[in-house]
């Protein structure tokens, strides 16, 4: 696994913030997907997902945020992203997945979308 | 890692990887090291090293094991990678021809032409990337 991936999960104003730093790729995908679904099963219908630190982001990613997507919003809560890097952001204007996510600069931001 | 270059200024590179989700990184890294040296810009390297991965990934499943065969051919202002799946056998979870996967859109988007094909149940998929700032293509080469 990249050294440099790493997952750490806080706390903004009570709603969970995942920030993730590093490569997230058909290795490093697995162990957030983990991370997501354990939050999604303690009952917690809101995830704040920071991908400020992300350096790459596949489709295995994608796919992974997609799906975690899905559980928040079938519990009745959303899974907002917060992306700085433009290289990031392409990837999901080119999957069209910018008009499916909820898209922020700051987890600032991302966190009072959903109070 | 196997280097070889002809008289035509062609330079072609083969790796074979086994199929390791860990492993896969080399697949791009390689590539973001050829693209450099034929003069690709950061942003055409950034876009290269990701098709690389989604090409990969298109032609295993995360069940296989066998190994990855990729062949990365510098001409010009082009790179072509080949990626060939080999095992004993058929790969379980290969997506190729998966028209709707954020796999497809992601290479339709960054590469210039890319295809798949299967051979002997062995799927290889393979992709075309011009620098960006290279003069277009004429079109209308040859004529007067």
């Amino acid at each position: 696994m990249d050294q440099s991936f790493s997952i750490e999960t806080t706390e903004i104003d009570g709603i969970p913030v995942v920030t993730v730093s590093g490569e997230i790729d058909v290795a490093t995908a697995p162990p957030l997907r983990d991370r997501l679904q354990s939050l999604s099963s303690s009952g917690t219908p809101t995830v704040v997902v920071d991908l400020l630190g992300v350096t790459f982001l596949d489709s295995t990613a994608l796919g992974v945020l997609v799906g975690a997507l899905k559980r928040c919003r079938e519990s009745g809560g959303d899974l907002p992203l917060v992306i700085g890097e433009p290289r990031i952001l392409k990837v999901f204007e080119i999957t069209g997945l910018t008009g499916v996510f909820p898209i922020f600069d700051s987890v600032g931001e991302a966190a009072r979308s959903v109070k | 890692m196997r280097r070889m270059e002809s008289s035509a200024g062609t330079t072609s590179v083969d790796l074979s990887i086994p199929v390791r989700a860990d492993l896969v990184v080399l697949a791009r890294l390689a590539a973001a090291t050829l693209a450099s040296r034929v003069g690709f810009g950061v942003e055409d390297i950034e876009d290269l090293r990701l098709a690389v991965e989604e090409l990969c990934l298109s032609v295993v499943g995360s069940d296989d094991d066998g190994r990855l065969h990729l062949n990365y051919e510098c001409e010009g202002d082009a790179i072509t990678v080949t990626c060939r799946y080999e095992a004993d056998r058929a790969p379980s979870g290969s997506r190729l021809g998966a028209s709707d996967d954020l796999s497809l859109r992601i290479l339709d988007a960054l590469v210039d032409d890319h295809g798949h094909e299967l051979r002997d149940h062995r799927p290889s998929a393979w992709l075309s990337k011009r620098r960006s700032d290279a003069a277009p293509l004429r079109r209308d080469a040859g004529a007067s």
